[in-house]
């Protein structure tokens, strides 16, 4: 049985009776024992997902009506909930939080008869770019297992690399989907602000963040969005789609097709390795018929100061909740004085979460505001006049998604300034508020590389087409693990 | 430049003890350094842009009852209420 298909190849592959639903799936598990214990891409298993597996089964044989997905196996980050489950956003406060209610998204997913896999690592409250912030260890690139695999959704893009699932859900706030996608070489989608609904995601920075899908192909990223997409009444962010079909006509091609590319994404900080795979790129993209010209977004170079100052005010604002009281550690609350008692809770956040809290309290406050948070404001509105003007000339815009490969662990982080850079091409679709996805496009000294396509917003449709027209010019090899 | 008791002031008010997390001080420091590269940009013109939606377009504000009685899990259940810790 070959776990290294694709979504829709899996599909018909059930539909043909080549496999059960529950053969695959057990060997999903079997490959998830003999991986994980290196990888560390999950953080809890779904127990129930052999039983899952079987109840699908009954219906295909019993020639009921069965789901669009057919009891494919897909993991979850676990900053999602999923009733009954464990979910600790990689915190130790969470430790023991046992979801009350399922995310909108989960909830399509298991009407559509796919089947939990587990919950994957992430840095902790999916603040961070390695996964090194998770509270219970860091997930390794299964492309080299001394490398990070990128990050906040590290566990859900290594879970699809090392054939653990067969797609995952991230989260994206700054990048999280799209540079673990590239640092794993799967694709990694952020959509349209509102297109996916955020009920049930551990918020952190509302303003911004969605939900994305992690796939191994650009098909099975529509097949996905398909599922996943839409307005949703427990979310009031969500956005009309029109019942988009995101997989029909993807293979349009993207010939006359204007595209920008980004200089200041393009040019100073990229590695040389992305610098001539970024190149190769942009000649894939003319021979498939697209015109390709530099265009200059003056704003960028002040965006990663703007996120972070924004996402810190409402991390500080969200993370107020985990107060021992409401959420979290569930001390006993006998022979404690008020204060401490919630500090002393709040000492169970990681560093990361605990530095992001204190710049949260920071750069909103009063004597600091106008000097941060009101300015990073600012920056974001001009980006987004900057980044809409483009869209006038330009269909699509490109880059790299991350200025570098992977790197060892333990390289970058002690300086939290380099650290934040890791986002500099990234950040850009979340202030704005446009879908952007990362598409494998190299393995260079055996180490990915991706390239990020921005599209419009709502047009995830034609982004997709861009995508999978990038992708049928590339030929990778396979994750050695 | 910033101060580091100003940093230790509003991480107090963000409920968070550096007693024993000095290096978080110097960490945060340095990233408030670097956002200063907001001071480079003229943004003069600039108005800030925030997403609106009218009430009636909202979710009815309305009570959804929930029967699962999570509150009974919490270990400060005392049979009818929590027990917080004591304000001074």
């Amino acid at each position: 049985m070959n776990l290294k298909t694709s979504i829709l190849d899996y599909i018909n592959d059930v539909k043909s009776g080549s496999f059960t639903v529950e053969e695959f799936i057990s060997a999903t598990i079997q490959r998830i024992k003999d991986v994980d214990g290196d990888v560390h891409a999950y953080l809890s298993l779904n127990e129930s997902a052999i039983e899952d597996a079987r109840i699908i089964d009954k219906k295909i044989s019993a020639g009921e009506k069965v789901g669009a997905c057919y009891g494919f196996p897909i993991s979850i980050k676990d900053n999602i909930c999923i009733t009954g489950s464990k979910t600790t956003c990689a915190s130790k406060i969470l430790e023991n939080f046992v979801a009350p209610y399922t995310a909108t998204v989960v909830d399509k997913l298991q009407s559509e008869d796919a089947v939990i896999t587990g919950k994957t690592n992430l840095d902790e409250f999916a603040m961070g770019l390695t996964t090194e912030f998770s509270a219970y260890g860091p997930t390794k690139n299964p492309w080299n297992l001394k490398y990070v695999p990128g990050g906040s959704s590290g566990g859900s893009a290594a879970s699809v690399a090392a054939d653990e699932c067969l797609a995952s859900l991230g989260s994206d706030t700054g990048g999280s989907v799209r540079n673990p996608a590239s640092f794993c070489s799967v694709v990694g989608l952020k959509p349209t602000y509102g297109l996916i609904s955020r009920y049930g995601l551990i918020s952190y920075a509302n303003s911004i963040e969605q939900i994305g899908p992690v796939t191994k192909t650009v098909k099975d990223c529509g097949f996905l969005l398909n599922i996943i997409a839409g307005q949703d009444s427990n979310d009031d962010t969500t956005i009309d789609n029109a019942n988009s079909d995101y997989l029909s006509d993807i293979e349009q091609g993207i010939d006359g097709k204007k595209i920008g590319i980004i200089k200041e994404m393009t040019s100073d900080g990229l590695s040389p390795e992305v610098s001539a795979a970024t190149k190769d790129a942009i000649q894939d993209f003319e021979k498939l018929g697209a015109n390709c010209e530099e265009v200059s977004l003056p704003t960028i170079p002040y965006t990663v100061a703007a996120y972070y100052t924004i996402t810190s005010t409402e991390a500080g604002s969200n993370l107020a909740r985990y107060d021992n009281i409401r959420y979290g550690y569930d001390l006993d609350s006998e022979g404690y004085e008020y204060n401490s008692y919630i500090s002393k809770s709040r000492a169970k956040f990681g560093p990361e979460v605990t530095r992001r809290i204190i710049l949260g309290g920071f750069v909103p406050s009063a004597g600091h505001a106008g000097k941060y948070f009101l300015k990073a404001l600012k920056v974001k509105s001009k980006l987004i006049s900057e980044v809409n003007s483009a869209f006038e000339k330009y269909d699509f815009l490109i880059s790299p998604t991350a200025p570098v490969q992977p790197f060892q662990f333990g390289e970058k982080i002690d300086d939290p300034v380099t650290l934040m850079l890791l986002d500099y091409n990234t950040v850009t679709a979340n202030l704005t508020g446009k879908p952007a996805i990362s598409v494998p496009y190299r393995v260079t000294d055996g180490l990915p590389i991706g390239m990020q396509i921005i599209g419009n917003s709502k047009n995830e449709k034609s982004l997709l087409q861009a995508a999978y027209a990038l992708e049928s010019k590339t030929e990778l090899p396979e994750v050695p693990l | 430049m910033v101060d580091e008791e100003e940093i230790i002031r509003v991480a107090k008010l963000m409920k968070i003890d550096l007693e024993d997390h000095t290096e978080h001080v110097g960490r945060v420091k340095k990233m408030l350094e670097y956002f200063d590269i907001l001071d480079h940009i003229d943004l003069s013109s600039e108005e800030i842009v925030s997403q609106e939606k009218a009430l009636d377009e909202l979710r009815k504000d309305e009570f959804v009852p929930n029967d699962k009685k999570l509150i009974e899990s919490l270990k400060n259940f005392r049979e009818h209420y929590v027990r917080a810790p004591k304000m001074n």
